[in-house]
């Protein structure tokens, strides 16, 4: 049985089908990415494992308590650390008195070490944060009681590059140590540097469920070039070109196939600039995961 | 124990000071105006007395040359029974609504604790206002009269206060419900008022008429701050039928807001 387990969960709100019957499972001590575009269902998901929504039908286990039971699930949340999406505090509070407060709710072991950690200046009203530092406060409050299962819904953003890598870093040593975290982003590249596996959510349902490294290589990367003369389409004669746009002597594309033959191709012209990035989500999908945006 | 209560009691502290002053700052404003109404005396008395009915009852004004019934007219049935009435309504009204809105909630509901809890401890703190505003004003109100020279029986002060709690709990109960049906705060703050207001007006204009028996279902008809201070008679079945309400209105807040979505 899985530290998560979903079975055929859905949630309805009047008309809209917010999650379709979805099924996963998440292992003990895996980093498991929520991939998804906004309002895909990542966050309905998610607020249904924590009991915050009941659903409308299936269900789900967190650390085998079944979230209809809220008892149950009462008892396992003092095992889970869970960081909000859009991220709330009394701004009349100090950081210092807020996390004194959500001690008291479910303990502090590890307060100390999580303020070393993230640094927000604790004895300031939150009213004064930065959002870095509001994520900050929210990332102490998601581990400061040792969970054994943190839930965290787009836990990246308004952190500095600096702290995201603390923050990557600070993950893995969790994995290690038989922490399992769900971890909800829009943002592939996101996904990728902390993940081992990932779940990518469509319009409420799963749509796959793999490890990093082979929903990389499906989604390849998107290629930009400059060339001094306009780049043809058929001198390209590669697998793995999809999405080719050009204007003018700049072409770009997502390709999935092998790089050499790429930079043996490209060598034939006179390259002005080039840039090889993450492709967009959405073009993953499309691509690679049933079609249009219907 | 109660962690939920002192967190948000302490968030209440200054504004429950706020208040304080600035009903005390009335209050003596309106006893230092009382000497020159007692002195225009049956001038005043029969302005008051050509009022209609429901104006009387409603703002108490049939014995306003004596400091008692001066006190009842122009603080206790105006500033307690109606303003305060309305303010902790809509204090009620944001309790859970507003960290719903905000997203407050989500960081304590991911906390070990139950759902009735949070609306219980809620509505706890919602009483430190209330109980510390009832403990001290009966001393300024006391003090206040005293400095002009009146004096009113103590028992009379103290008991207007204790029998004001349960009227300002179900008041606070009506925006609680209220705050646990809706994701944004304004909505039952706005309803809350409006509710409250709405049944202070219907038992004041049925009273002395035949359907007087409709306005017994507002919370208004329990509290009588003139009959307490001018004729010195307590209505504790009024205050524990309030009582009775307050915890009804607080058990269907936490029933709700156990199985609602949030």
């Amino acid at each position: 049985m899985g530290v998560i387990d979903v079975t055929g969960l859905s949630k309805t709100f009047g008309e809209t089908v917010a999650v379709d019957d979805l099924n996963f499972e998440v292992e003990r001590g895996e980093i498991f990415g929520y991939l998804g575009p906004n309002g895909a269902g990542k966050t309905t998901t998610i607020r249904t494992l924590l009991g915050f929504l009941s659903p409308t039908s299936g269900t789900a286990s967190v650390l085998g308590a079944d979230v209809r039971d809220a008892k149950a699930l009462r008892e396992a949340r003092r095992r889970i650390g869970y960081l909000p999406g859009e991220l709330s505090f009394s701004e009349s509070v100090t950081g210092r008195s807020f996390l004194e407060y959500q001690g008291d709710l479910k303990g502090a072991a590890r307060l100390d070490e999580m303020t070393d950690l993230f640094d927000p200046p604790l004895d300031r009203k939150i009213r004064g944060y930065s959002s870095g530092n509001r994520q900050m406060l929210g990332l102490i409050q998601t581990f400061m009681h040792d969970p054994d299962l943190v839930i965290m819904d787009e836990p990246t953003s308004g952190l500095d590059p600096l702290k995201q890598e603390v923050l990557n870093d600070f993950l893995r040593e969790e994995r290690s140590a038989g922490t399992t975290i769900f971890f909800s982003s829009h943002v592939l590249g996101e996904v990728r540097r902390a993940c081992d596996r990932v779940g990518i959510i469509r319009d409420g349902a799963l749509v796959a469920l793999e490890d990093v490294e082979s929903l990389l290589r499906k989604g390849g990367k998107r290629v930009r070039v400059h060339t001094d003369e306009p780049l043809r389409e058929d001198d390209l004669d590669l697998e793995g070109v999809v999405e080719f746009e050009q204007v003018g002597t700049v072409t770009s594309f997502t390709f999935t196939g092998d790089y050499n033959e790429l930079l043996a191709s490209l060598s034939a012209y006179s390259l002005v600039d080039m840039e090889i990035d993450e492709p967009p989500l959405e073009e993953i999908f499309m691509h690679y995961y049933g079609g249009n945006n219907d | 124990m109660l962690t939920v209560m002192k967190y948000e009691a302490r968030q209440r502290i200054r504004g429950t000071l706020t208040l304080l002053v600035v009903v005390s700052f009335y209050l003596f404003l309106l006893v230092y105006m009382f000497p020159s109404i007692e002195a225009s005396g049956d001038a005043i008395q029969q302005y008051a007395e050509s009022l209609p009915d429901a104006f009387q009852s409603a703002f108490a004004i049939d014995s306003i040359t004596t400091i008692g019934g001066f006190l009842a007219a122009e603080v206790y049935q105006f500033i307690w029974v109606l303003m305060l009435g309305l303010y902790v309504t809509y204090l009620g009204g944001g309790a859970v609504a507003d960290d719903i809105e905000s997203g407050r909630i989500d960081t304590l509901l991911a906390t070990p604790i139950s759902r009735v809890r949070i609306v219980v401890e809620k509505y706890l703190a919602m009483c430190v206002p209330i109980l510390a505003i009832n403990l001290l004003m009966p001393v300024v109100v006391l003090l206040a009269v005293l400095s002009i020279g009146e004096s009113l029986p103590v028992l009379d002060v103290v008991m207007l206060h204790v029998l004001s709690v349960p009227y300002l709990l179900v008041a606070a109960g009506i925006g609680l419900l209220l705050s646990v049906f809706f994701d944004r705060a304004d909505i039952p703050q706005r309803v809350g008022l409006g509710v409250l207001f709405g049944l202070f007006t219907l038992d004041t204009v049925t009273q002395g008429t035949d359907i007087e028996w409709i306005g017994a279902v507002s919370p208004t008809r329990y509290y009588d701050p003139a009959a307490i201070i001018v004729d010195s008679e307590y209505d504790i079945a009024g205050g524990l039928i309030l009582v009775a309400a307050a915890l009804g209105l607080l058990i269907a807040s936490a029933e709700w807001f156990r199985r609602r979505d949030v």
